[in-house]
């Protein structure tokens, strides 16, 4: 099955966006953003700190609801799904 | 109007298209590029999402306070010193909910629309730190 993964602001310029990646059924949240993070360590280490946990301040949409860091390694993907992964926002 | 887009409006234009029967406060924010020692302003947004939001929050503030009209315009893109980058219009009845009501937006914006900017300068480029309210990314 077919995910996209979407990357924003400097998470973005390290990793890329609008990434399609196959993955296998069963696959959770965090375990496919880690896979992706990994193609570059100063993406990932943006990401993830030094245990492989999400620092606190990334956020993560899936289909464009809120995913807390917490329930990511037991939230599944699914076919056909956007992920979004971003710092805090700054708008305004 | 409730919109992310790269060109600037009118201010005039959208005071006199949002002003009808009962209005009798119009409050206008406008958020512009502020030289901080940069040449440029790079803004970005999680477009479907943050207009979505932008949707709702309007939604809300006109319940809650009673508004009359809303309109809120967000830039995205590249903008220079003194561009506007976020104009929220609001009338009211009167200047409490008005003020009030328009308050309520931006700070909402501030902390709750995936939205971002990078300052550019001679030396490259600096993210503006967003604020950390969310906890683990949870919705406020």
């Amino acid at each position: 099955m077919t995910v996209k993964i979407r990357f924003f602001a400097r998470f973005r310029e390290l990793l890329g966006t609008d990434i399609i990646t196959e993955v296998v059924a069963g696959t959770m949240l965090t375990s496919l953003i880690t896979t992706i993070a990994k193609r570059n360590p100063e993406g990932y280490a943006a990401i993830f700190d030094e245990n492989g946990a999400f620092h606190e301040f990334v956020i993560l949409m899936k289909n464009g609801r809120r995913i807390d860091i917490i329930d990511a390694a037991k939230t599944p993907v699914e076919d056909g799904d956007e992920i979004a992964v971003f710092p805090p926002v700054a708008g305004g | 109007m409730i919109a992310i887009q790269t060109d600037d409006v009118d201010i005039g234009d959208l005071i006199t298209a949002a002003k009808r029967r009962g209005t009798g406060a119009v409050v206008v924010f406008d958020g512009v590029v502020r030289d901080d020692d940069i040449t440029e302003m790079e803004l970005e947004a999680y477009e479907d999402v943050a207009t979505q939001e932008l949707e709702n929050i309007a939604k809300k503030a006109t319940e809650q306070f009673k508004l009359l009209h809303v309109d809120i315009i967000h830039r995205i893109g590249r903008l220079s010193v003194g561009e506007n980058i976020l104009i929220i219009l609001v009338t009211a009845g009167h200047r409490e909910e008005a003020y009030a009501g328009s308050r309520f937006i931006i700070e909402a914006i501030k902390t709750g629309v995936p939205i971002w900017k990078k300052e550019l300068t001679k030396d490259g480029g600096r993210w503006v730190p967003g604020e950390h309210g969310h906890g683990s990314g949870k919705p406020r």
